[in-house]
């Protein structure tokens, strides 16, 4: 019998799927973000020109807090929807075509009197 | 047999075939349609199914997120932003913005590639 190289038992090997511990989890992030959205919006009025950079801002920081989780291999989107509250009407939806296996999203809704805000964090694993 | 190639320009992801996509499925649905509470959930989901579709149809090697936003008129402000992280050379995302008289919608894809 030919020998090719040292025989390592399981020659290359590929993961297609997240370790269960490095798996976006929708409920750890939905924390992370609730627990963002708590801290940085508590007493914050709706001021039209603070909430470009806000809204910006408040993407950025938890798209890097998410980064920090440790998800393995996910690419990530975040979007957050920051709305001025006078009682108007407003509906938001979401569709994915994706590996239900594997991706996951969570999202989280903060109200005060004077705004509301809608984050919806996605996750995407690429194999 | 064929090769495969990732990315010449037919399967990358291209923003304004998306962009004209969505519009389009927008104004099917919205139409000359004024704001209803009771079917605006109904118009959102057939949006992003419609879009979303349509997409699919384009036989990309891309993973689709849409989002879709509407908010009945009244003088209120609305921002929306989003950040992502991802490969920026095969990866995109498109932003699409559509008003009449009584409401405002916005629809974002974000398109994530599989193959690297």
């Amino acid at each position: 019998m030919g020998e090719l190289g040292p025989d390592d038992g399981a020659g290359n090997t590929y993961s297609l799927r997240p370790g269960l511990q490095r798996r976006f989890k929708s409920s750890t992030v939905k924390e992370c973000i609730h627990a963002i959205l708590k801290e940085k919006l508590a007493n914050v009025q709706y001021i039209p020109e603070e909430m470009p950079q806000l809204t910006k801002s408040l993407s950025e920081i938890i798209k890097d807090r998410l980064k920090e989780e440790g998800f393995d291999r996910y690419k990530m989107v975040v979007q957050v929807v920051i709305g001025e509250q006078r009682g108007e009407g407003v509906n938001m939806a979401a569709r994915c075509f994706w590996d239900a296996d594997t991706d996951s999203y969570a999202h989280d809704v903060f109200m005060n009197d004077s705004l509301f805000c809608v984050v919806a964090a996605f996750g995407c694993f690429y194999y | 047999m064929e090769e495969f190639h990732p990315h010449n320009d037919e399967m990358i992801f291209n923003a304004d075939e998306a962009h004209n996509i969505v519009k389009e499925c927008i104004e099917s649905v919205l139409g000359k349609a004024d704001y209803n509470h009771n079917k605006v959930n109904q118009w959102t989901a057939a949006i992003v199914e419609q879009s979303l579709t349509h997409l699919v149809k384009l036989g990309k090697t891309y993973k689709y997120i849409v989002t879709c936003a509407v908010m009945q008129r009244s003088g209120a402000g609305l921002h929306t932003a989003s950040s992502c992280f991802w490969d920026t050379t095969t990866d995109g995302t498109c932003t699409v913005r559509w008003e009449n008289r009584t409401m405002n919608c916005i629809v974002n894809v974000f398109a994530v590639a599989i193959i690297l």
